[in-house]
């Protein structure tokens, strides 16, 4: 245990460090502690860097003004935490899209593959888990944590194809985990069960008369076989006269209809019916970590509904020097600002089950990039922003870091949900412990 | 000492494998009568106190029933020299004989267990492979015919092109085309690339780098056959990117996702594996995309490819040339519901029972079917989701939908109530949709295929023949003979008969028989003792299978389908391992290395089946042969005896025996006790004839060091001593005996009618027998008479009850 996580402990447990002298066998005594509220992290994706002059708050601490990209958060300003100066510092194969990407939630070098990146590097998946999944797995190993699916992975708008640009997420090296991007298709693995059941209701009545209909046309020794097989349908009746609607705490939302999920110009509606669908799931409690990632790294969505008609990728190559693709990219990032607040106000807005506030006071959204910069395809200030709360992280501050490895924020995640792991990704990045939040 | 063996072996072990009811006792003169009542008198008076008052038997006087297949005479003459047990020779001849006759006619004879156990042909549910390869047809009944299956040869067309562009296929890149017996390449050693890409000859040894210096990419397309019904795990070993489509359609471009989808991979992991449920008997388009892109320097990847598998019953291995087409069927919706087991009781799989759990899965299936449809529901119904006629279009097609899941025109008010309230009911097309082919599949006109509805008519005939043949409902043209009243003569069922027999349907079925009468379904573990059988591998067990299904495929659906040759043939299919490791000929006229082809063995020594190597290796333990699996499997499935479980539990332990004693002598000494010898009296002699073949079924003249004695005296069940010199004398006395004969047929029947023979007539095995032996053996004959007398039995006028009119065409 290092002396960072050992303070965050005691302060946990309501202790000082005046009587770390007494206490032996910390193990039984964080067992007697009582259950943590819950807690849930979200992480948000989006693609090719940010403008920086835009983005980062010029102070430091809790006096500090927001720019035009993340004005949209202002509402939230208190539940909000900027991290300027933390860096992706994974090297070794791949483009910096690429590793961008596949190393942002995992931190740690991709395999040797045989994709070819931007400057014709070869390589493959990440070599090792994203911090997301692991918090999962944390999660899901305990009684008390344990949902129905431990973690949703949404998308938007991401191509549908599989390579390291287009995932973020890994249960294990070598083995990313595919975003859903069709929210009919979420829908149904989430609430699926129930619409059959609605389904098999309605077709009873009917199979039964059939049943009985067809009783009568057999003799004495056949009929015994078909009124047993009444009795199964009476009491598939029963079980779900019983059971219906009554898994769900939240009824599901209802989805707008015929909205294709691989069409470009459909993404805002696409973002708000996956972001109602992420709240819904986790006000029902089927996982405790969700990612909602729009479209991919190099991701070169189109966005018409703000009057841009180039592609996200290639206008974020454009030089400083042009004032129109930049006025375009503050635009884009904006507009995720804004989705970003939408699942923000839906969280608060939806009262924490069974008690103490809102979702929002019990869900930490963490929303990031790929690159820091699009056009220097830098790895360095990558655009980590924080919103929400249940980490026990001191928001409502802009913070700045000197090109700490995202590797520490990521250690900082996993000790804020009681998971005391000394090392995340590659080993000598992690060497300096969580970073400091509280 | 033999008789008293005998007698043994027909009351304590062997009991009626077969009810047939060749002897009918019942139209004796009247008069005899008062013989019978003496009969009765007797038995009551000195038999009763230890067989029980039915013949059912006492617990700790003499415990099993009183029946068997003796006859008459063999029985009085028992009776005569030995019974009472207490007091033998105390009765007179005719005593004898009024006693033994009361026992023969009121409970000892086939005949009087037929009369105690009526069998009827019962109401059944579809089984669950029914349930299974029916709904299959029902999707694929809608799906268009693909366009054009192709040319059909051997092995997967393939195209190679000069460039790799990342799951693109430029047809201006084209460097070659052929066809690929196997694809299991690496490059460029073995895959002949440079003849392939047109590249010209290197002036150095060639690397992945200089041969292909802009990547190169391949594509192949056709079709692969499944063997068996299951999970078949697929391999696909490649450092490089690959796409593989199986029983999906890859073309039109996203018109499937792929199985496999390996945009990246990992030279350090190249296998990527995925599992499908195929079939058995049916091909499944398989589409393969593959690109190498050229390597950075300093890690060269060699570019390879493989397509594997693990088939049930299989090793992983590169998928056989034989398994490959170039012919393009469409893919086959294959349900992956599970179950729970059929009953198989009376040792075959019929669905007389339903249960919570069945009823759960056919809720799940429904469900599964209903998403299929509902995902093709503008293709199946022939519109767009712009036209305006798309509901009423999707609406029409679902009632289609259920009259085919149904196997007849729906009533009026049938449409009504199944199709047209529940899309009024629903809050969408899709909904509505979902709900009518849940209900049609939840329904029980789909799920007990022979339910008397008026409705149905003649099509109950069709239904029940092609459920026969196929275990699945007609096709059109069953059905339309059906409609147009064509299928009324035996003459008529007995013509679609033959045809259906030519479908592979009726193939994939057939094995399914085939394999449950040799006993191969559960097969799983043959390897053998590594140290005496090195060369004994997956590969070769493999082969080994194969050889034997083609074996029998060949038989059955070759020329002759003679029966005598599935036990008498002295050649069997070998390829060169084959041929290497049985030191057989080597298959000459062989289709391509690998393959299979017929070889004819040293004079003597085969006899189809039931020498065949993997069926010996299968009754054989690791290191030896095992005279006792092998008795048991020839006395139940090749002379159609039946054995009760052996009294007492008895190892066969290797080291108990003295130093240098032959198998024979073992298992002769093991099972030399009374109690053991009811039933080895038979088992061991069959068991003892196939000594000549090892642990691994290689032919063999010695056994520890002493010649081979495979010779015995075997006694039929009516006591006749029949010498038996060795296994061509097993296939030779089961072709001649009635009783083997008729105990087939039952098997073959039970196998395609789900239901008991008897049911039909007490002597349905008895003419079916006269009509096999007088078409030469011939067995696509017996399947089809098999399957006519089923369709046309019990043909009465269905009974009208609470069932609607049938619509007028």
């Amino acid at each position: 245990m290092n002396p960072l996580h050992r303070r965050e402990f005691l302060r946990r447990a309501g202790l000082s460090a005046a009587v770390l002298p007494f206490i032996t066998g910390l193990p039984s005594l964080s067992l007697a502690a009582p259950a943590r509220p819950r807690q849930r992290l979200v992480v948000v994706f989006s693609p090719n860097g940010t403008i920086p002059s835009e983005f980062w708050p010029d102070e430091t601490g809790r006096d500090f003004a927001l720019k035009r990209i993340l004005a949209p958060l202002a509402p939230h300003r208190e539940r909000l935490l900027t991290l300027q100066g933390v860096s992706n510092r994974i090297r070794g194969d791949g483009d910096g899209h690429m590793r961008g990407m596949s190393c942002l939630l995992t931190a740690i070098e991709l395999l040797p593959g045989n994709i070819m990146g931007g400057s014709g590097q070869p390589a493959g998946w990440a070599s090792g888990i994203s911090i997301d999944q692991e918090i999962r797995n944390f999660f899901q190993s305990r009684e008390n944590t344990r949902t129905r699916f431990g973690s949703l992975e949404f998308g938007v708008g991401v191509q549908d194809r599989a390579d390291p640009w287009t995932r973020m997420s890994y249960a294990g090296a070598g083995k990313p985990v595919a975003p859903i991007s069709d929210p009919y298709q979420m829908y149904e693995k989430l609430y699926g069960r129930t619409k059959d059941r609605e389904s098999l209701r309605s077709v009873l009545d009917p199979l039964r008369g059939e049943l009985s209909r067809v009783r009568g046309l057999v003799g004495a020794e056949d009929r015994r076989m078909l009124e047993e097989h009444e009795t199964l349908v009476r009491q598939l009746e029963r079980e779900l006269a019983d059971g219906i609607g009554a898994d769900f705490r939240l009824a599901p939302p209802e989805l707008e209809r015929g909205v294709a999920a691989d069409q470009n110009d459909q993404v805002p509606r696409l973002s708000r019916m996956q972001i109602d669908l992420l709240v819904n799931s986790l006000a029902n409690d089927m996982a405790r970590v969700a990612t909602l990632q729009y479209t991919k790294s190099v991701g070169g969505a189109r966005m018409s509904w703000l009057g841009i008609s180039d592609g996200h990728h290639g206008l974020s190559h454009e030089p400083d020097s042009d004032a129109a693709a930049r006025e375009k990219l503050i635009k884009i990032n904006e507009w995720f600002a804004g989705e970003v607040r939408y699942l923000a106000d839906r969280l608060a807005a939806t009262p924490e089950p069974g008690g103490g506030g809102s979702m929002l006071d019990h869900t930490l959204i963490v929303w990031t990039n790929e690159l820091g910069k699009g056009n220097s395809h830098t790895l360095d200030n990558i655009p980590f922003v924080m919103l929400g709360g249940g980490f026990g992280f001191g928001m409502g501050r802009a913070l700045k870091f000197e090109k700490v490895p995202h590797n520490r924020l990521h250690l900082a995640l996993a000790h804020a949900v009681g998971h005391r792991i000394e090392i995340f990704g590659k080993a000598d990045l992690s060497a300096e412990g969580p970073l400091v939040l509280g | 000492m033999a008789e008293t063996l005998l007698w043994r072996a027909l009351a304590s072990g062997l009991v009626l494998g077969a009810a047939l009811a060749a002897t009918a006792g019942c139209q004796r003169a009247p008069g005899v009568t008062q013989a019978a009542d003496a009969g009765a008198r007797i038995y009551r008076e000195k038999c009763a106190g230890c067989h029980g008052a039915k013949g059912e038997g006492v617990d700790d006087k003499y415990a099993a029933a009183l029946t068997g297949e003796w006859s008459l005479a063999r029985i009085t003459r028992y009776t005569a020299l030995n019974m009472p047990d207490d007091a033998p020779e105390t009765l007179s001849p005719a005593e004898a004989h009024a006693v033994s006759a009361y026992v023969f006619d009121a409970f000892y004879s086939p005949a009087a267990q037929a009369k105690s156990r009526p069998a009827r042909v019962e109401l059944a549910r579809l089984t669950n492979r029914q349930y299974t390869v029916t709904v299959a047809d029902l999707l694929g009944g809608f799906a268009p015919a693909p366009a054009g299956e192709g040319e059909d040869s051997s092995g997967l067309a393939a195209t190679y092109y000069s460039v790799a562009q990342r799951g693109r296929f430029d047809p201006a890149k084209i460097a070659y085309r052929g066809t690929d017996a196997v694809v299991d390449f690496v490059f460029p050693e073995n895959g002949d690339l440079r003849a392939r890409l047109a590249l010209p000859p290197l002036d150095r040894p060639p690397t992945p780098n200089s041969t292909a210096p802009a990547g190169f990419s391949a594509q192949w397309r056709g079709s692969i056959l499944a063997e068996e019904t299951g999970d078949h795990e697929f391999v696909i070993r490649t450092p490089n990117s690959v796409r593989v489509w199986i029983n999906t359609e890859s073309e039109p471009r996203g018109a499937a996702e792929p199985t496999l989808d390996i945009n990246v991979s990992t030279p350090a992991s190249p296998d990527h594996r995925v599992t499908v449920r195929l079939l058995g008997g049916r091909r499944y388009p398989i589409a393969i995309d593959w690109w190498a892109l050229p390597e950075k320097t300093g890690s060269p990847v060699v570019p390879a490819i493989a397509l594997r598998w693990k088939p049930p019953h299989g090793s992983e291995r590169p998928v056989p040339a034989r398994n490959l087409s170039t012919a393009r069927p469409a893919p086959v919706f294959v349900l992956t519901t599970r179950f729970p087991a059929d009953d198989s009781s009376e040792g075959y799989e019929r669905g007389v029972s339903v249960a919570k759990a069945w009823d759960e899965a056919t809720t799940n299936a429904a469900f599964e079917v209903a998403q299929q449809v509902v995902r093709r529901a503008d293709r199946l119904a022939g519109t767009r989701r712009d036209d305006p006629e798309r509901p009423a279009l999707i609406e029409a097609f679902a009632a289609r939908f259920v009259g085919a899941a149904f196997r007849r025109p729906l009533t009026p008010a049938e449409e009504g109530r199944e199709v047209t309230a529940l899309f009024r009911a629903a809050p969408d097309v899709e909904t509505g949709l979902r709900r009518v082919v849940l209900l049609a599949l939840k329904s029980p006109h789909f799920l007990y295929p022979d339910l008397p509805v008026a409705a149905a008519g003649d099509r109950r005939r069709a239904a029940r023949l092609s459920f026969a043949l196929w275990d699945s409902a007609p096709d059109a043209e069953l059905a339309r003979a059906a409609a147009e009243g064509r299928l009324r003569t035996s003459g008529e069922v007995a013509a679609q008969a033959a045809r259906l027999l030519g479908d592979a349907r009726a193939r994939a079925k057939v094995r399914e028989f085939f394999h449950h009468w040799l006993q191969l379904r559960f097969v799983e573990d043959l390897g053998k003792d590594a140290g005496l059988f090195p060369d004994f591998t997956p590969e070769l067990i493999d082969d080994l299978r194969a050889s034997l299904d083609r074996f029998v495929d060949e038989v059955v659906w070759g020329g002759s389908s003679d029966f005598r040759e599935l036990l008498r043939a002295d050649y069997l299919f070998a390829n060169e391992r084959l041929a290497g490791f049985y030191g057989l000929p080597a298959p000459a006229d062989a289709a391509a290395p690998g393959e299979f082809a017929r070889v004819i063995a040293p004079a003597g020594q085969r006899a189809g089946v039931l020498t065949h190597p993997y069926l010996l290796a299968a009754l054989s333990y690791k290191a030896t042969s095992s005279p006792i699996h092998r008795g048991v499997f020839l006395t139940r499935s090749i002379v159609g005896r039946g054995l009760r479980p052996p009294p007492v539990a008895q190892a066969f332990d290797e080291t108990s025996f003295e130093h240098g004693l032959t198998m024979r002598e073992k298992v002769t000494k093991l099972t030399r006790s009374e109690n053991c010898q009811g039933c080895h009296a038979v088992i061991n002699p069959l068991g003892f004839s196939l000594e000549h073949f090892d642990a691994v079924g290689r032919f063999r003249t010695t056994d520890a060091g002493r010649p081979v004695d495979a010779a015995s005296d075997y006694a039929d069940e009516e006591g006749e001593v029949v010498r038996l010199a060795g296994a061509r004398d097993v296939a030779e006395f089961a072709i001649a005996s009635a009783r083997a004969n008729r105990s087939f047929i039952e098997q073959l029947f039970q196998h395609l009618v789900k239901q008991s023979p008897r049911a039909y007539g007490p002597d349905t095995t008895a003419r079916l027998r006269d009509s096999f032996v007088a078409s030469g053996y011939n067995l696509r004959q017996l399947m089809a008479d098999i399957a006519t007398l089923a369709a046309l039995q019990g043909d009465e006028p269905p009974r009208v009850a609470a069932v609607d009119n049938p619509r007028a065409p």
